[in-house]
């Protein structure tokens, strides 16, 4: 998971800044949401910026109650002051710090406004060491803290180093992980825990599990009513009408449909464009090194390298870049989780949530970030369900492959049927897993947040840690498994593999012997089945020597079969090596059902 | 009556949640409480989810079918 740390310079006294992952609560529902509770209670912070929405006050100041909890010195940037103001929302910040006795800031990060007073503030806290006055709960809930924190040991609040009372809390709220670390300590802790727990349950006739979520929104609520004053608004806003449309049943379904449409097209005219540039200075340098790989081995891995750096920075990251941003920006405007909330009865039927569109779209352009795009899913089933369909989205290393050979070679319509085709076996293939993955899927549940525009320097963020997804996680696979494919060619391994795969190749699929060894290096990378197959065939005008239903077997088997190795690099570190093993052989299974079958219609 | 029965566009008031530990624990995070008062802004098609905006506070939130008919509301006279 990645956060973001920067060193800055404050008033001469220079700090590390760590930007962790948005969440709710300390009560972790995600991966994300655990790394932040996790470096929070890490004991390597000194003091905490807490960035409350000041338009949805009430609920964020929930988080706030809990933070002060930890003890740890804190700043409220109360962001978003001038969506507040639009919504009606004026905000006493004077009684906030009273009421919290933490200093907070009012702030319009996108335009800098407040920015430096907060990190300027955040130093004094980090000095001064004061932390904030904790929330006082009912009179109950009191006295069974009171009887708890009698019962913890000294040392156990110096070890952990947070104050004895949030381990109260915790140990009451039913925390896992301090459960588990007081198992050890003190488990008379842990049980007086449980009794008080079950004791305010009965008394109040509260879920026991819920008792300090609904006291922590019942005192963030106070605070609200005390320091906030609202004068609602009447008119039916923009905001309204925009979903009016874009939410809309029908209109709404339009819109999805323009929109990736839109995404997709863009991403490829820009994609196209850049990768031009890209590739051609390299050209000269490829024929040189062609020219004498022929008979030095170094000449040949040479050559190997600069193929899979061009691979890479000509075919994937061209069409990655645009639509990264592109996502990032429908993600960050708000128009994504409307998109979610619309397909998400249609993806329910192949056993997914809405939520999922977001890393199967990813999935087109690149499926390593797709495949560590899944961490948003909260439950284990979506997750294995979204990682195991991933590798069925045509990346674009596999919609160069169709676009060359069936769009070249038997017209765009064809292509496009070729991509109709994919999404409909993803969705069977979908249909059919869901059937089969344990677990059970809880149901949707996701903030629809207003329409914002995002800050650029946001923007260019978020794509910069997907793009480096790709960078660090796939590229360099890419690169040595090139190389690897230039001393198997100089060795002429080729006839071997051919032979070895012909009855595949030629037996099941119905294709020339020579394509075995494409099959086999584009598992290392899609894109260069392509290339190879024009080596293989000793001509790039594919047409003359395969008829059209082998193109086709060909394509559709290159689309579906085995994903390339830094997708299956990735999957093995999101969904562990057997659901991995279950993706491989479900892909080959699907390719070769769907290859033979069009090769017998045709 | 269930969320998941009730009228859009009509203000309900959540009276109980249903169902197992985590699901309870992340509507209160996301910011729907037992004692809040809802509307149901918009029903999506091919019985998806439901928009669900809470009125103290104008977040709006997604619920998905099952979770809704685990929250128990009752309607608002007006």
């Amino acid at each position: 998971m990645s956060f973001t740390r920067s060193d800055v310079v404050v008033a001469g006294l220079s700090m590390r800044l760590v930007d962790l992952p948005g969440t709710y609560s300390l009560h972790p529902f995600d991966a994300a949401e655990q790394v932040t509770r996790d470096f929070l209670l890490s004991g390597q912070v000194d003091a905490i910026i807490n960035v409350v929405d000041a338009s949805v006050m009430s609920r964020s100041l929930e988080l706030t109650v809990e933070l002060i909890e930890t003890g740890l010195p804190i700043v409220v940037a109360l962001n978003m002051m001038d969506d507040a103001q639009r919504k009606g929302i004026t905000i006493d910040i004077k009684a906030l710090e009273a009421k919290l006795g933490v200093p907070v800031v009012s702030t319009i990060a996108t335009r800098g406004q407040g920015v430096s007073s907060v990190a300027l503030k955040a130093l004094h806290a980090s000095k001064s060491k004061r932390a904030g006055i904790p929330a006082t709960y009912d009179r109950d809930t009191e006295e069974s803290l009171n009887r708890l924190m009698a019962s913890i040991p000294p040392e156990a609040a110096d070890k952990l180093g947070v104050p004895t009372r949030f381990l109260a809390i915790r140990l009451l709220q039913n925390d896992e992980v301090i459960g588990k670390v007081f198992q050890e300590l003190s488990p008379d802790a842990v049980e007086l825990a449980n009794k008080e727990r079950k004791f305010l349950a009965d008394e109040h006739n509260w879920p026991e599990e819920s008792v300090f979520a609904s006291h922590r929104h019942a005192v963030a609520m106070d605070l609200f009513e005390e320091v906030a004053r609202v004068v609602p608004r009447q008119k039916l806003s923009w905001r309204d009408r925009i979903d009016n449309v874009l939410m809309h049943p029908f209109w709404g379904f339009i819109g999805v449909i323009v929109a990736l449409g839109g995404l997709f097209t863009l991403s490829f005219v820009v994609g196209d464009a850049l990768a031009g540039l890209v590739e051609a200075p390299f050209e000269p340098l490829t024929e040189a090194i062609g020219a004498k790989a022929e008979n030095s081995l170094w000449w040949a891995m040479l050559g190997g390298l600069v193929d899979g750096v061009i691979g890479g920075a000509g075919i994937v990251l061209p069409f990655l870049l645009p639509l990264l941003l592109l996502m990032s920006f429908l993600e960050d405007v708000g128009y994504l989780p409307r998109a979610a909330f619309l397909v998400d009865g249609l993806l329910h039927r192949i056993g997914l949530h809405g939520k999922s569109i977001i890393p199967l779209i990813l999935g087109y352009g690149c499926n390593v970030p797709a495949i560590m795009g899944v961490r948003i899913l909260e439950s284990t089933r979506d997750r294995i369900i979204t990682a195991l369909l991933i590798p069925f989205t045509a990346c674009s290393a596999r919609i160069v492959v169709i676009l060359a050979l069936v769009a070249g070679f038997l017209g765009p319509w064809w292509a496009l049927g070729v991509f109709v085709l994919n999404i409909l076996v993803t969705a069977l293939v979908g249909r059919i897993l869901s059937a089969f993955v344990p677990g059970s899927a809880p149901g949707l549940l996701m903030d629809i947040p207003p329409y914002r525009l995002p800050p650029p320097k946001a923007l260019a963020q978020k794509t910069w840690f997907r793009i480096r997804e790709f960078l660090v996680h796939a590229w360099p696979i890419i690169i040595v498994a090139s190389i690897v494919m230039a001393v198997l060619q100089y060795a002429q391994v080729d006839g071997y593999l051919n032979s070895f795969l012909s009855p595949l190749t030629s037996g099941v699929l119905g294709l020339p012997v020579v394509v075995g060894v494409t099959l086999v290096f584009g598992v290392l990378a899609k894109e260069l089945s392509l290339v190879l197959l024009y080596a293989a065939l000793g001509t790039s005008d594919i047409i003359s020597v395969m008829s059209t239903t082998q193109i086709l077997t060909f394509t559709l088997f290159v689309t579906f079969y085995v994903p390339c190795v830094a997708t299956i690099a990735a999957q093995i570190r999101e969904i562990g090596w057997r659901w991995t093993l279950v993706s491989v052989a479900l892909n080959t299974v699907v390719a070769v059902l769907i290859a033979t079958t069009i090769g017998r219609l045709g | 009556m269930t969320l998941s029965q009730a009228a859009a566009g009509k203000k309900l008031k959540v009276v109980a949640l249903k169902k197992g530990n985590c699901n309870r624990c992340n509507l209160a995070s996301l910011g729907i409480h037992v004692g809040d008062e809802v509307i149901i802004r918009r029903c999506a098609p091919f019985s998806g989810p439901l928009l669900v905006e809470v009125l103290s506070s104008g977040i709006q939130l997604a619920v998905g079918r099952g979770m809704a008919s685990s929250m128990e509301v009752e309607m608002l006279d007006e």
